[in-house]
């Protein structure tokens, strides 16, 4: 679900420090203990606060509306907009951001305004100096690189890697994508995507009007992080329930968690996909687990945050199967060793090509099939399926009984029948049984995918039963039954 | 990350076991694999072994899948998920692993702590304190690791003797089902040596009991079987 906006694409962010506690929210840091305190907190009263200061922000961004109808609010107090449209009509970046300033000061509230490509950097550059920053077209990068990592909204890769020489985002961005996904997993992913001036998805337009926080309260408070987590799973499945009333998913939520003697924790979790309930939940988890609060829970709350629009049954896909704590626990584990994205469960698709098949998606995200596997796919191969399946065919050569390789004309006939199959590389085997050819046009209006096939079956003499085919003059080997 | 690993790791002090099937300590099996394994299940905690990877592998963790266990399969990039489905093993409780990297054997001892069910390709073949050290894993954790490839110190091992394709010719029919006779060895004098004849797989995908071919004195590993092709249907 990761966005793919193309560096380049303008945004304006409008930051309002009145609704900003502190710069905690924005650094990723657990503000533990000084939240509720209300530095310049406009309504610091504890549950109610943040919609309390959501409505009141609503007043803001209803100037900014006058600006450009498409308003992003990332959290109260720190809004975004496209600034393409709005800077040819009001003469250019710079007299918009002015402008809007002045208008927004109007109404009696300080901001900064900054802009940037992408969001992330048009939200730093609103937090440079006094009034923000305008970042000329083309020059984010050199803007990021000489910011320190901790402005990457990770906590715990902003501890880890200036341990390991990486202090500035110029000096992530020199990683390579691959390695940082790979070394630092999704946020490491994510964080790369940040660095390299990208966005980690496109902007949306406006948030909704209602308030779609939930929240638990704990009498008596839990002493424990069990019940807590526990119920972060059924509020979890709450809040994807009215997000999908509202046609909206979140790719990042924030937990907030009160305790008995007035602290509160609150952290903004993201995801690269979308936030399960389980995956809510296991966030919830972390969160408790790396506090040591001394008093009990009195409350819980999950905010979603940077909504999108929800593309499908996200929620229902994995239908009953929902990984228990234990199984889940040990795939988070797995992936954090070897990278979100090479811990998979397979979805069944639809498709001609047994590798086309089988949707491999990452544990934690949700996935839905392109091509449905309950309709009909003229050309498939009835059952049984072959226990191996190649996703990149094998090279191979067929051979008729003089040793020239198998050819099949236009109209389907055969060369020859085939005598020996060598796959990969391996030593030729003679083929004891074999069946087809069985022509096959996928996808014949899209040159760029579509594929002609002639396909066989074949067995040879050790036993083994191959899916082979023939495809612009080469033999490949799809699977193998086995 | 390290401090990832170390971190998640520590999540869990003290495991829920409340999704782990109760029972006598055997996982169930598809029915025509119970009198290849002693007590009719997978014992929790043991290594088998299924020769290649193949068919087999996957339809040993039917049974418990069905059961409402959950399966991880390691190192098979080319895992055929739909024949997985086919026969018997749901796609909805599984987790692919597809390379496991240079410490696969971590990664399946993080996994035998969480899944019922470890299917794994050897990467490479692991020293004899590696072996041991995942052995341990499966007994402390109650799994079992069903391995593709050579484990010395397996309880059971399987191995699938003769088979032959059915529905095929010179040119007509297709791929049907595949009759085969695998054989199982358990560890130690006292086990004796099963073996049974399967559709591996049948018509549909599925893996049922097959008929002993007519003619087959015994069931010694090569019963001498030559039997030509049948096929199920008339081929068309």
């Amino acid at each position: 679900m990761t966005g793919h906006a193309a560096a380049g694409r303008r945004v304006l962010v409008l930051r309002c420090p009145a609704w900003l506690d502190s710069d905690s929210a924005s650094s990723g840091n657990v503000s533990s203990g000084s939240a509720s305190s209300g530095n310049d907190r406009a309504d610091s009263d504890g549950a109610g606060g943040d919609s309390a200061a959501a409505r009141a922000f609503e007043s803001v961004v209803a100037v900014v509306e006058d600006f450009c109808p498409q308003v992003e609010v990332l959290r109260p107090g720190v809004c975004a907009i496209a600034t393409r449209g709005p800077a040819r009509y009001f003469g250019g970046e710079a007299e918009l951001a002015r402008k809007l300033t002045e208008a927004v000061g109007r109404s009696g509230v300080i901001c900064q305004a900054g802009i940037a490509d992408g969001l992330f950097a048009a939200g730093l550059a609103a937090r440079a100096g006094p009034t923000g920053l305008l970042v000329p077209p083309g020059e984010t990068p050199e803007f990021l690189a000489g910011l320190p990592v901790g402005v990457l909204d990770m906590p715990e890769l902003c501890e880890l890697l200036p341990r390991l020489g990486i202090e500035t985002l110029g000096q992530l961005a020199a990683l390579r994508p691959a390695e940082a996904a790979s070394r630092f997993g999704p946020p490491g992913k994510l964080a790369s995507r940040l660095a390299r001036g990208l966005d980690p998805r496109p902007l949306i337009p406006r948030p909704p009007a209602a308030d779609l926080s939930v929240q638990l309260e704990f009498d008596p408070p839990a002493e424990q992080s069990e019940p807590a987590i526990f119920a972060a799973k059924a509020l979890a499945d709450q809040m994807h329930d009215q997000l999908a009333a509202a046609g909206l998913a979140c790719v990042r939520v924030q937990v907030q968690v009160r305790c008995a003697d007035g602290q509160e924790l609150s952290r903004l979790w993201r995801h690269d996909g979308l936030l399960s309930a389980l995956a809510v939940a296991e966030r919830v988890r972390w969160q408790l687990d790396g506090w040591r609060g001394t008093a009990g829970i009195i409350l819980l709350r999950l905010v979603p945050d940077q909504l999108v629009r929800a593309t499908g049954r996200q929620l229902a896909l994995w239908g009953d199967s929902v990984p228990s704590d234990r199984v889940a626990r040990a795939a988070i584990r797995v992936q954090a060793m070897l990278g979100h994205d090479r811990v998979t469960r397979p979805v069944m698709a639809g498709g001609r090509r047994p590798a086309d098949q089988v949707l491999l998606v990452p544990f934690g995200d949700t996935g839905v099939p392109q091509r449905p596997a309950d309709r009909p796919w003229p050309d498939q191969i009835p059952a049984p399926a072959p226990a191996t399946v190649f996703g990149v065919p094998l090279a191979a050569s067929v051979t008729d009984g003089s040793d020239r390789e198998v050819t099949v004309s236009g109209r389907a006939q055969l060369s020859a029948p085939p005598a020996r199959l060598s796959a990969d590389g391996s030593p030729a085997r003679a083929i004891t049984a074999w069946a087809g050819p069985w022509p096959v046009t996928e996808r014949w209006w899209d040159p760029r995918h579509g594929r002609r096939q002639a396909r066989f079956q074949l067995v040879t003499e050790d036993g083994a039963a191959w899916l082979a085919a023939l495809q612009d003059g080469r033999w490949l080997i799809e699977a193998r039954y086995d | 990350m390290e401090t990832g690993v170390a971190r998640v790791i520590s999540l869990s002090p003290a495991r829920h076991r409340d999704d782990v099937l109760t029972g006598a300590g055997l996982l169930p099996v598809l029915p025509a694999l119970r009198e290849l394994l002693p007590g009719g299940g997978l014992q929790r905690g043991s290594v088998v072994t299924t020769g290649d990877w193949g068919l087999l592998s996957l339809a040993l963790a039917a049974g418990a899948v069905a059961d409402g266990a959950w399966c991880a399969i390691v190192g098979v990039p080319a895992a055929g998920v739909r024949a997985a489905a086919q026969a018997g093993l749901d796609p909805e409780r599984v987790l692919l692993v597809a390379e496991p990297g240079p410490s696969w054997a971590q990664v399946v001892a993080s996994l035998l702590d969480g899944f019922d069910i470890v299917l794994l390709r050897l990467p490479d073949q692991p020293s004899a304190q590696l072996r041991r050290k995942l052995e341990a894993a499966a007994r402390r954790y109650g799994s079992v690791l069903v391995v593709a490839g050579d484990w010395p110190g397996a309880q059971s091992r399987l191995l699938v003797a003769d088979a032959e394709w059915t529905g095929i010719g010179a040119g007509h029919g297709r791929l049907r089902a595949r009759k085969a006779q695998v054989i199982a060895s358990g560890r130690g004098a006292g086990e004796r040596t099963r073996s049974a004849w399967l559709w591996l797989p049948g018509p549909d995908g599925a893996v049922t009991a097959a008929a002993e071919p007519a003619g087959v004195a015994g069931t010694g590993p090569h019963g001498g079987y030559s039997g030509t092709a049948e096929p199920l249907v008339s081929s068309g």
